[in-house]
């Protein structure tokens, strides 16, 4: 029987409406052309005839097709139209020539839709009576959120008001939400979607002095050596390899070094074109990079010209008002003196006083081969036969940073500038990126009132996870984000909200507003919590059974939104249909809350007032739009509408003027950058680092990476037992944190109908499991830290410490997957997607953040597989492929 | 489950039962004689496939167009993995016991397949599921 096909798409006729926007899921954000006609109307094939503006069909290896899943129906104005988002083929920036994810490339399916599997939208607001929930109105939802936070905040303290949102939805509402959370409410029970606390995502590049988002696609592209680390571009960030690092292989025969327990199909091709996989054990990568610094040091191969011009030596160092590198938010970190270098003399010699960068040792603990670690040293930095040097690139994602967040990035950026990498066209390091970046700050996080700290005055923001396990958060705002499922320990963190919340005796008995508040007032009291929940589907668990009022948002595509990429290019998101019932974008609902509140600055008429007034605040960052505003007031336009002009091209952050005009910042930290002599024009801002290191001096530092910091709570975690590292990420088809994707295209949904796990061949038959199985994936001992707010010292906070003084509980927690036995996996590690509604990974990971950053080891659970039964994919020809991610 | 849902066209002999070996791929033109988007190719697998005929259910036949942006897989099936790809262009692998289903990659459908009937010794092509790469609709249809 052969499968259900579409096999047909209508065509936009010549007069259809055309905007621009970006693809909502991955950081790279190619830019998408939207086509939107009324039913009734069609375009032709010929160029003259459609909208497209070409000839159809399109030549083989060519931009412009449009696929049956780029074509939705939506309403406009009330009306049905037929709308076709596709990537822009003309585009001369990202997707070059309109190539395409198969997220982005789908991104029509993401409209409401009736018709289809969207149909589930939240539509209105609603609250949840005797365990289900009943729609009200905004008003009475906006009565209930400001009373119920009113009175928490005056019997409980500011404190016990917490907001978890995410971190990217665009600046419009990340702007709105965070100056409600910090200037309003001035909350310091505040985390964003991926972490429990407002911590750095790499705070090792913080130190060095390097931004996570430095580097520009072009520098992956101009590398000769590519070194990847945690992640493969291929699954996660299509776009980058395809239009940027695979054609740096093709053409000028780039090596790409992947550092990666998992080898998929990226990975794969790059060992056949003259690359390196370094398939470390999962958490050594602090080990691993010591190791290689050590060959280059030994070897002589650093860039040592470039690192006396470019790094601090010891009077640097410590130079300057505020000590050197103790000034910064995180001075607690460095007065230990057991990060800090004295430049790069010092570094050397502690690197060689390290028994984990012993090569042998490190391919020990690693379980890499020494000759591999020599080879990737020898590419990274040997220099040519003629004496010049290679130019090697630095990227790293979370595989590296969420498995031992600080020493991990100290050790890698302090390798990176070893090779005489950051500030230099293709020698650059930093993030690839995960989430789009749209993020912009409305008010500061008050981090002198968090109670998290160490000995002295030396503190650090709050573990809001923590926070509300210890019974201190009684009202919690959470926006776009599962929170529970999220995090690590899921199952557990669960279980925590659940007796705040719904196993409180205090529960609706109607909707009834009095009720309602009287209800929650004594739910508070009784040592309970209210949670509302915005997002656009109501998610596992928080949304199907935890929270008690939904607020249902509009998102892409239902208004118009701005956002960066992971380059810094700021482009419009233009609002193309209607937002289904009565959702409104998340800027609007919050300021709906906090005028209710008695909040004053929240009279925004729409996204671009609160765009315009966000650019003032983000003037000294990254992202600085400011002289955009400007320009377009002087121009008579709105600011949306003068970034609307940028199209696909957008500009990237910082902007600056220059001769009247808008230019945009290729690369942070860029040695190559000249700035007019004549100093910057208008609104345009310079900061230091435009052209220097994010330092006290403008240098870079060497860090110190030591082991120990790490090692007690490694050996404590690795499997034993007959258990193996449970490993978790995104995969290519699915990629955005089940956000709105896997559940709603049929085609994905086909492909992965449930979790996976894939599991080595050889661990596989010791365990007697088949692809298509069935297995439990279960653990009895999954770490979860309850309380140690406060630590004198940091022996203090080793998890050796945190165990003997009664922090730590350990947990069970038990999945269920379908076993893809390939090999992809290192022997020894499996891996599944991490946010499954019904199946999630998360709940096997440590609940115990790194604490010297506060971040989680999102990377490392471990469990024990075992059969129990064959899914009814195992023998179907319609659900699941078990062929390996790898076939080169 | 699914239901049968293919556009027919005309019927047109691809090969003899007699002359299939398995694993090796036969380049056809179907479901015209384009010489660009007709391109498909016939496959023995040698295990039981979705849609596969013969006495196995092991023969099955696809466009050889990636349906991510067009790259040509014909020469690129992998005997050992019963899969078309990774397409020269991209990566994009796509299972051939499976409907064409997209392994890992970046194809926004799967692999169109070529419907396939038995007469006798000989194996035709008879219709094709799905849309194939670069038109609106497929090839000889107006």
């Amino acid at each position: 029987m052969i499968k259900n096909h579409t096999d047909s798409v209508p065509l936009p006729p010549k007069n259809a409406d055309v905007l621009t926007t970006c693809c909502d899921y991955c950081v790279v954000a190619c830019g998408y052309k939207i086509y939107r006609w009324p039913v009734g109307q069609k375009g032709g094939i010929k160029a003259k005839d459609n909208a497209l503006g070409i000839d159809l069909p399109v030549g083989l290896d060519q931009g412009g097709w449009v696929s049956p899943n780029m074509h939705n129906i939506i309403k406009h104005e009330g009306k049905p139209h037929h709308v076709i988002v596709a990537p822009d083929h003309e585009i001369e920036v990202v997707n070059k020539g309109g190539n395409h994810s198969i997220r982005g490339g789908a991104i029509a399916q993401k409209c409401f839709n009736v018709e289809k599997p969207t149909r589930d939208r939240l539509q209105y607001p609603q609250i949840r009576v005797n365990g289900k929930l009943e729609r009200i109105s905004w008003d009475d939802a906006f009565t209930i959120f400001a009373e119920t936070s009113q009175y928490v905040i005056k019997k409980y303290g500011t404190h016990s008001w917490a907001q978890k949102m995410f971190s990217y939805q665009y600046f419009e509402n990340t702007y709105a939400l965070t100056k409600f959370a910090f200037r309003n409410i001035g909350t310091i029970a505040f985390a964003f979607h991926d972490n429990p606390s407002n911590a750095p995502s790499t705070p090792g590049f913080r130190d060095v002095g390097i931004d996570n988002f430095s580097a520009s696609y072009e520098d992956w592209y101009l590398a000769d050596t590519l070194v990847i680390s945690g992640t493969d571009p291929f699954e996660t960030k299509t776009i980058l390899w395809n239009e940027w690092i695979m054609k740096a292989i093709a053409e000028h025969r780039q090596k790409v070094i992947f550092i990666n327990p998992r080898k998929t199909t990226g990975v794969a091709f790059a060992e056949e074109n003259g690359g390196l996989h370094l398939q470390l054990n999962p958490g050594t990568d602090t080990i691993l990079q010591m190791a290689l610094a050590r060959i280059i040091l030994e070897n002589g191969w650093q860039d040592s010209e470039w690192i006396k011009k470019y790094t601090n030596n010891k009077w640097e160092t410590d130079s300057g008002f505020g000590q050197g590198t103790r000034n910064t938010d995180w001075q607690w970190r460095t007065t230990w003196g057991q990060f800090q270098t004295k430049g790069f003399e010092d570094y050397k010699k502690w690197i060689l006083s390290q028994k984990e960068s012993e090569l042998n040792y490190a391919a020990e603990v690693c379980g890499v081969d020494a000759e591999d670690i020599e080879w990737a040293a020898e590419m990274m930095a040997k220099p040519n036969p003629d004496g010049s040097r290679p130019k090697t690139s630095f990227g790293v994602e979370k595989g590296n940073y969420w498995s031992n967040n600080y020493t991990n990035t100290s050790s890698f950026a302090s390798l990176g500038i070893l090779c005489g990498a950051g500030n230099r066209p293709g020698q650059m390091i930093s993030r690839f990126g995960g989430h789009q970046r749209g993020g912009m700050k409305g008010g500061k996080y008050p981090v002198t009132e968090s109670p998290e700290k160490f000995g002295g005055r030396r503190r650090k923001p709050l573990d809001l996870d923590r926070w509300v396990q210890a019974g201190k958060v009684r009202f919690a705002y959470v926006v776009g984000t599962t929170w529970t499922a999220a995090m690590c320990g899921s199952g557990e963190l669960a279980e925590v909200f659940r007796n705040h919340i719904t196993r409180n005796p205090n529960q609706l008995e109607s909707t009834n507003v009095q009720h309602v508040l009287e209800v929650f007032k004594k739910r508070v009291d009784s040592g309970g919590m209210v949670m509302v929940d915005q997002d656009i589907y109501l998610r596992n668990n928080i949304g199907t059974e935890i929270a008690d009022i939904i607020l249902p948002a509009a998102t892409w595509g239902e208004c118009d939104f701005t956002r960066a990429n992971g380059e810094r290019r700021i482009r419009l998101y233009s609002k193309f249909y209607d937002p289904p019932g009565e959702t409104k974008p998340d800027w609007w609902i919050v300021a709906g809350i906090a005028r209710r509140m008695g909040f004053s600055g929240y009279d925004w008429q729409d996204s671009n007032d609160v765009f315009e007034e966000a650019g003032r605040f983000g003037r000294g960052g990254i992202l600085n739009y400011q002289p955009l505003v400007k320009l377009a007031k002087k121009q008579g336009k709105r600011g949306h509408e003068l970034l609307r002009e940028f199209g696909t091209t957008g500009i990237q952050g910082p902007i600056r003027m220059q001769g009247g005009k808008l230019v945009g910042t290729k690369r942070l930290h860029d040695s190559t950058l000249k700035l007019p002599e004549t100093g910057p024009e208008k609104e345009t801002v310079w900061r230091q680092w435009l052209t220097k290191f994010k330092t006290h001096t403008g240098k870079a530092n060497f860090m110190k990476s030591p082991w120990y910091l790490f090692g007690d709570f490694y050996d404590h975690i690795k499997p034993r037992d007959g258990e193996i590292w449970i490993l978790n990420g995104r995969i290519n088809e699915i990629w955005q944190s089940c956000f709105d994707d896997v559940e709603r295209r049929d085609f994905i949904k086909n492909r992965f109908p449930e979790n996976f796990i894939e599991i080595h061949p050889k661990d596989a038959e010791k365990l007697g499991v088949e692809s298509g199985d069935y297995v439990s994936v279960a653990s009895d001992r999954v770490p979860v830290q309850i309380s140690g707010f406060y630590g004198r010292d940091i022996d203090d906070l080793l998890f050796k410490n945190l165990l003997k003084d009664g922090h730590i509980k350990f947990v069970s927690a038990k999945v269920k997957a379908v076993a893809m036995v390939m090999d992809v996996p290192k022997e020894g590690t499996s891996f599944m997607y991490f946010l499954n509604p019904e199946n999630p990974a998360n709940v096997l990971t440590p609940r115990v953040p790194d604490p010297i950053s506060g971040n989680y080891r999102f990377k490392l659970g471990v469990g024990k597989i075992k059969k129990i039964g064959e899914s009814p994919y195992k023998h179907s020809f319609q659900q699941m492929t078990f062929k390996s991610r790898a076939i080169i | 489950a699914s239901s049968a849902k293919y556009a027919e066209y005309p019927h047109k002999k691809i090969v003899s039962l007699s002359e299939l070996q398995t694993d090796t791929p036969v380049d056809f033109l179907y479901p015209n004689d384009d010489s660009t988007y007709g391109q498909c190719f016939l496959v023995k697998l040698g295990e039981k496939a979705g849609g596969g005929v013969g006495s196995n259910n092991d023969i099955v036949a696809f466009s050889s167009l990636c349906t991510h942006m067009g790259g040509l897989l014909s020469r690129s099936y992998k005997p050992a993995h019963k899969v078309a790809g990774p397409c020269p262009s991209h990566l994009t692998t796509f299972d051939l016991t499976r409907h064409g289903m997209v392994v890992a990659g970046h194809a926004l459908e799967s692999l169109p397949q070529i419907v396939l009937k038995i007469e006798k010794n000989d194996i035709y092509a008879t219709g094709v599921a799905g849309l194939i790469f670069g038109g609106v609709k497929n090839p000889g249809i107006k």
